[in-house]
């Protein structure tokens, strides 16, 4: 099975987004004549390999490197950077090139910036005194889809650069980017924001329509709605713990670009020393009808299919009808499939049968549920007492200052005390990042988080995780906030819940565009279904990264009897609560 | 007018095939005598340049002594005039380019442009020092370029005047004495490399000269007296020193046609009139011959000297003193209606019908039952042939005779009819102007280059008529209107000015305002130029512009605006560059989005500068984190790191940040944090003497403390604890797991027995199964009082009944089973369902 994943069900012509983008780079590399050695950025392969297959990228004289601060050693003629406009990878550049000529070798040099140039990086190059050295070029991979239902926009660092550094370039790159969806699909009529960041992408938006209109003639547009939300708004549900299939795999092996790196003895491989790379996508049937269930249903699923294989076989073993056969035969074909999961499931549970991981999401539950605070107090400190990892400590810490508005003086002062004395001084930065953020900090006004859980039913304690009627069964009883929204908005838009709306960071935003009896036909609740009857399309973008959990709330809403839409989700990236703290602490160094 | 009067204009030259030449203007400019002066006409109708000929001896006519270029209409309107007084000695020779630049060469081998409002365009362009030292011998223009021959028989050319690179092809290797009869050239656009080729008569030859190689092409073809290229560069004619006409193939593999024109003398002009004719010409008997290979040679006298001929794709305009005439076959459509012998065709007889149906006649029903069938051809027909006039009324006839048999004819397509009469409004329009194009040269040309062409003739209006009624974009009239608007009108205000600009500009949806706003900062009307860039939307053309005319608070504010951060770098840098640092920062500070950027480009970059701009602004603690960062970098630096005595700098450092955190009133936790820092280095710095090992420097206190406990130094461990006042709750988890990491099990039990420890026993059970000591572990589990950690705790070491016994205890118990619970034994379901599957052999 691949990594790139399969887009023929997708509900948007997706493929043509990524042939496109594999057109653009096979033609970047024919412009160049003669060997080449091409240097690609690890995070941006990482993008890459989402797009098109390495070996595709070979042919043609084509050899493939990482980006290091090591210099590059060639024998091609030229040396082509791919790489995202940072003013880090700017520096390495320079520093290679610098090398190059100190060592008399002479080489023409490219550097290929995703999605485009900016004048900051080529600032730096002039400062370097290498800028006439170099052609400068854009490749401009605004997105890639991850799968037929999820258009990730490879900004890895939105949710950092907005919360801490003010830096806004990934809000007016996912503008650019939805744009461009819009010049192909049409212009979407119904526009919902919350959120600083989601606004801001709204506005630019109808800005990027005026400066270079897409044409709102050419027919009905194919995405009806598009909810915007900043990941600020909702930054609890993705310290909780992810129990779906799907988000366990990602929390306890971090899926990269739709694929898992595990231990290959953890797969029945012999080799056990090997990592092996497991692609995780819909183009694998048992995986798309499992992903989205909370992981102790998947055992139940697995363990069924398991069963019944077992019981033809032994049906098989006394039968003598061909047909019978064939029919055996055609199921055996799924058994790399069962045995997939089966493997990777009995790896997870190896983690979720320790009694810690279970007092772990006791106290996620509790703090979620503004009870007792003392024991979740004691039960933070006693992890970092034991000096268990920071970001696993921050990720309940965040979660609990979200929760309760900030702690009290005495508490807050005290566990920051703690922190620097059990990880280091060097930590000090990163606190008051984080408090600067509001994501650790001290209480100033009394949490509203009660009217959200109450206002919005966020906490189900009745919940079937076996047969769900909720989104709740996601969290096993906590239904994420981030598509509560969601469900609203497309309900009956913002208006029914603003009240709620103003208890969560950053404006908001109800929007109509497009022709005139474009908007009439949308105007008010109805907008379900679009005139023809098919199902409409809504396209939920996060600005600063969601969750797999989350996706597959989406998933599931849309799969309800009666909805009337599907949805496509579009991101920044897809984070968890690790990801998103691991960035900020290691950008806190 | 009768069909048979049509015909009777026509010269016969093979069956079915008929020349004709309609004048298509008498000219405007009065007594004119072109023999006096040196002309170049441009092709598709363009206009025509004028020098008095100072290598003949002219009489004066009520004139000037000064010679004048003049630029003159196909109509001979005078569009333009100025003094001739180009440095670089006499005129050699001189032509339109394909964009309607003159080109003139002069004695020096330089070349000068001009437009067609004769002014000069950029600096004269050299063929370079060698020809200018030489005579030019020959020369030969072309749609883009020039070559030409030198004394010393070397070729020359420029062969793009827009990218002007003057270079010297191959070495034809002609000997001095050899006398080069004439050259012409293959144009670069018909050769394969893009270069040209020339064409040389020498000898009895012709040589085909390269940019990198010279051939003898035409062996012993005869003296060649005159040479052409036709279009595309398929065939050659040639002119013979015998009087002949030779038509070869380029490559010269075979002579596909000859003519003998009995007259020894060379033509004096000789050209290709589309492909399928050359027409020749001689001053001295003002005759002009036409030979096509399908048929008779006609001739046709004039009465005064100074005939032009100019080429066009699809005939010869011939110009005179008095007219401007089409040379041209008559085209299919037009002989199928008017021709003489042609009277059964449907056209024909469609023409005739509407002839009869204006006079009321009723043989126009019959001839139309006649041809009933073959309507739509005879439509066509018609239609066609309007497309092919030049007189208004005969095209105005024709498509109503065409519109007369639609009437009758409901499949016929309306959209050819439509077309046509689009067509030829366009046409009729502009050769009301002075631009005689016909249908085929205009297709050729295509519309936007026709607009094109008005606009820099000035004809904005017509432009824009034209772009209107052609559904064309018309931001390029518009924008070259507001552009000589702003050019033309100096004197007017900025504010009335921009009125008329904007009432303009506003028709065009899109178009590009701050272009217009460059050019009339160009034009030194900066004021003008920041009114009208207010309205660009397009914040990237609009941001630089502001930068360009010093507008830079604007520019930031459209930029951040724009919310590309891509432009805000580009202000910030501009401002950067420009201010001194203090005025730098103050504008940035007050900006937060170019504030936040400048930061995290500084950060990456300019750390000083950065520390300069905080201290500017009174961020005292970002300088402090600044301080604190650097103290980092200190220890990563291996000067610093080991040798003990250079940890004071860095220790200074961080009691420099520390001072700074208690400067501001916020910052206290920091301040005592950094406190604290500096005194943990000392204490480590200590330590690492005394025990001579550099492990502690970097750790923090809990791992300081657990590093002394596993060293054995409970003494200091115990110094530390106190130094920091470590809580005795934290204090028992680090010495407890210390403890077990040396599994030193009598000195955790020691310690277990010290006193009752703060938080209870938790810390040594922990420690003990961390380390996978059961036994030790049992020793401390009975004393943890919370029922439920005491059950987890015998479950983690595998006492299954004591852990159901601790935790049938646990009296929230549904809170305990919740996930634990539906998944106990799932770990043994997963052994079966391997063990199951592994018959397959799958991984």
């Amino acid at each position: 099975m691949a990594q790139i994943p399969n887009l023929d069900n997708a509900p948007l012509n997706l493929n043509a987004i990524r042939e496109k983008a594999q057109k653009d780079l096979l033609d970047m590399l024919l412009t160049i004549r003669g060997k080449k050695c091409l240097v690609i950025d690890p995070k941006l392969g990482g993008t890459l390999s989402l797009l098109i297959q390495f070996s595709r990228l070979k042919e043609g004289d084509v050899e493939l490197r990482h980006l290091s601060a090591e210099p590059v050693q060639t024998d091609s003629s030229n040396v082509i950077y791919l790489i995202r406009p940072q003013l880090t990878v700017m520096k390495t550049i320079a520093s290679h090139i610098q090398n190059g000529i100190s060592k008399g070798i002479e080489k023409k040099y490219f550097i290929y910036f995703v999605p485009r140039r900016t004048v900051a990086c080529e600032k730096i190059l002039e400062e370097e005194k290498v800028h006439n050295l170099v052609s400068l070029g854009e490749y401009p991979l605004y997105m890639v889809p991850l799968d037929d239902d999820v258009i990730s926009f490879e900004l890895e660092l939105s949710l950092k650069e907005n919360l801490f550094d003010g830096d806004t370039s990934s809000i007016w790159h996912v503008a650019k980017a939805i744009h461009k969806l819009e010049s192909s699909f049409g212009v979407i009529p119904n526009v919902r924001a919350k959120g600083k960041a989601s606004t801001k992408v709204a506005e630019l938006l109808n800005k990027l329509q005026t400066e270079d209109p897409v044409n709102v003639d050419d027919g009905a547009p194919e995405i009806n709605t598009l909810i915007l939300l900043d990941r600020e708004v909702d930054l609890v549900t993705p310290m909780c713990f992810q129990l779906t299939y799907e988000g366990l795999l990602d929390e306890l092996l971090q899926i990269n670009n739709g694929a898992v790196e595990v231990d290959a003895s953890v797969m029945g491989a012999q080799q056990d020393a090997k990592k092996m790379k497991v692609p995780l996508n819909s183009s694998d049937k048992l995986y798309r009808e499992i992903r989205d269930l909370n992981f102790e249903v998947v055992v139940q699923v697995l363990r069924q299919k398991t069963t019944s294989i077992k019981e033809e076989y032994a049906g098989v073993k006394t039968t003598t009808e061909i047909s019978e056969l064939k029919d055996f035969v055609k199921k055996l074909n799924s058994l790399p499939e069962i045995s997939r999961h089966v493997n990777l499931a009995q790896h997870l549970q190896s983690f979720t049968s320790k009694s810690s991981f279970h007092a772990r999401l006791d106290i996620e539950q509790t703090i979620l549920e503004l009870q007792d605070f003392d024991s979740c107090f004691e039960y933070i400190e006693e992890m970092i007492h034991k000096q268990e990892s920071i970001v696993s400590v921050l990720r309940l810490l965040v979660l609990f200052s979200l929760t309760n508005a900030g702690l009290p003086k005495k508490h807050f002062d005290y566990l920051r005390r703690e922190i620097l004395h059990s990880y280091g001084f060097e930590h000090m930065q990163l606190l008051y990042n984080l408090e600067k953020a509001g994501l650790f900090k001290r209480q100033e006004t009394r949490t509203n988080w009660l009217s959200l859980t109450k206002g919005l039913q966020l906490i189900n304690e009745e919940t079937d995780t076996a047969n769900p009627n909720d989104i709740s069964y996601i969290f096993s009883g906590y239904a994420p906030l981030s598509i509560r929204l969601v469900q609203h908005a497309i309900r009956s838009g913002w208006r029914s819940i603003e009240e709620l709306l103003k208890l969560l960071p950053g404006p908001h935003l109800d929007l109509k565009r497009g022709t005139p009896n474009h908007v009439d036909s949308f105007a008010g609740a109805h907008f379900d279904r679009v005139p023809d009857g098919r199902r409409s399309l809504v396209f939920v973008v996060f600005v600063g990264g969601v969750t797999f959990a989350e996706i597959a709330a989406l998933r599931f809403l849309s799969s309800q009897e009666g909805m009337g839409y599907d949805f496509i989700v579009g991101t920044t990236r897809v984070v968890n609560g690790n990801s998103i703290l691991e960035a900020i602490v290691s950008s806190s160094g | 007018m009768s069909t048979a009067a049509v015909a009777a204009e026509w010269q016969e030259i093979a069956d079915r095939k008929y020349l004709r030449r309609p004048e298509i203007y008498s000219m405007q400019w009065g007594r004119m005598d072109l023999s006096r002066f040196r002309i170049a006409c441009a092709p598709f109708g363009g206009p025509i340049a004028a020098i008095r000929d100072d290598s003949k001896i002219v009489q004066l006519l009520a004139e000037s002594a000064r010679r004048h270029l003049q630029i003159f209409s196909s109509s001979g309107e005078l569009i333009a005039s100025c003094p001739w007084d180009r440095p670089g000695g006499k005129l050699v020779g001189m032509a339109w380019t394909d964009d309607l630049q003159l080109a003139c060469l002069l004695e020096d081998a330089s070349v000068h442009l001009f437009n067609s409002r004769a002014e000069p365009v950029g600096p004269a362009i050299s063929l370079g020092k060698e020809p200018s030292e030489r005579v030019i011998m020959h020369y030969v223009f072309w749609g883009t370029g020039v070559a030409c021959l030198t004394d010393t028989n070397q070729v020359y050319c420029i062969p793009d005047f827009k990218n002007p690179r003057p270079c010297q092809l191959a070495d034809p290797g002609i000997d001095e004495s050899d006398q080069v009869f004439c050259m012409t050239v293959n144009e670069p656009k018909a050769v394969k490399f893009g270069t040209p080729e020339v064409l040389l008569a020498v000898g009895d030859s012709v040589l085909l000269v390269g940019e990198y190689a010279a051939q003898t092409v035409g062996e012993g073809i005869g003296p060649i007296q005159k040479m052409a290229v036709s279009k595309e560069g398929k065939f050659v004619a040639m002119f013979t020193g015998d009087g002949r006409l030779l038509v070869a193939l380029m490559d010269f593999s075979r002579i596909l046609f000859e003519y003998d024109c009995e007259s020894a003398l060379p033509p004096d002009q000789m050209v290709w009139s589309s492909l399928d004719s050359v027409v020749l010409y001689w001053e001295e008997l003002i005759s002009v011959l036409v030979i096509s290979p399908a048929g008779d040679p006609v001739r046709y006298i004039y009465d005064e000297p100074g005939i032009l001929l100019i080429p066009e794709c699809d005939g010869v305009r011939i110009l005179s003193n008095s007219s401007m005439e089409f040379l041209h076959m008559v085209p299919e459509s037009t002989v199928s209606i008017f021709g003489i012998f042609e009277t059964m065709e449907p056209s024909a007889i469609l023409y005739d019908a509407y002839d009869n149906f204006e006079r009321r006649s009723a043989k126009a029903d019959e001839n139309l039952r006649s041809i009933r069938s073959s309507l739509p051809k005879a439509i066509k027909g018609c239609i066609d042939a309007a497309g092919h006039e030049f007189d208004v009324s005969r095209q105005r006839t024709l498509l109503r005779a065409a519109s007369y048999g639609r009437a009758f004819c409901s499949q016929y397509d309306r959209d050819h009819f439509k077309e046509m009469c689009k067509t030829l409004r366009v046409l009729n329009a502009v050769r009301d102007i002075g631009i005689p194009l016909s249908i085929g040269q205009y297709q050729l040309l295509t519309a936007p280059v026709l607009i094109g062409r008005l606009i820099n003739a000035n004809q904005h209006f017509l432009a824009l008529r034209v772009s209107e009624y052609l559904n064309l974009n018309k931001e390029v009239v518009i924008m070259h209107w507001a552009c000589e608007k702003i050019t033309v009108s100096p004197s007017i205000p900025d504010d009335v000015l921009l009125e008329a600009l904007l009432e303009k500009l506003r028709l065009c949806k899109g178009i590009s305002y701050a272009a217009v706003a460059a050019h009339a900062d160009n034009s030194g009307r900066r004021k003008l130029a920041a009114m009208l860039v207010e309205h660009e939307s397009q914040s990237s053309k609009q941001v630089p512009l502001l930068l360009s005319i010093d507008e830079e608070d604007t520019a930031l504010v459209k930029a951040t605006e724009s919310g590309d951060t891509d432009l805000v770098y580009l202000v910030l840098f501009h401002i950067w560059q420009k201010k001194p640092a203090l005025d730098f920062f103050g504008t940035i500070n007050a900006r937060p989005l170019a504030r936040d950027l400048f930061i995290a480009y500084a950060r990456c970059y300019k750390h000083e500068f950065l520390k300069d701009f905080f201290l500017s602004t009174g961020q005292l603690q970002d300088v402090a984190f600044l301080l604190l960062k650097e103290s980092k970098l200190m220890e990563k630096n291996p000067m610093a790191s080991k040798g003990s005595p250079l940890h004071g700098p860095r220790i200074r450092v961080i009691e420099q940040a520390q001072k700074l955190f208690a400067e501001t009133k916020e910052n206290m936790f920091e301040s005592k944090a950094s406190e604290e820092y500096a005194k943990l280095l000392r204490v480590q710095h200590e330590l690492e003497i005394s025990t001579k090992q550099a492990i502690f420097v970097d750790s923090s206190i809990s791992d300081t403390i657990r590093t002394c406990i596993v060293l054995g130094n409970h003494r200091a461990a115990l110094k530390v604890k106190n130094e920091f006042k470590v809580s005795e709750k934290r204090w028992y988890w680090l010495k407890a797991f210390a403890l077990a990491t040396v599994r030193d099990w009598d000195a955790l039990e020691k310690f277990s027995k010290e006193k009752r420890p703060p938080g209870g026993y938790k810390p040594f059970v922990e420690a003990c199964i961390d380390a996978g000591e059961k036994s030790e572990a049992l020793k401390y589990i009975p004393k943890l009082t919370d029922p439920r950690e005491k059950s987890e705790a015998y479950a983690r070491i595998g006492m299954a009944k004591e852990a159901a016994d601790a935790g049938s205890q646990v009296k929230d118990n549904e809170l305990f089973g919740r996930f634990l619970g539906q998944n106990s034994g799932a770990s043994a379901i997963f052994d079966s369902l391997r063990d199951r599957l592994s018959f397959q052999g799958a991984h």
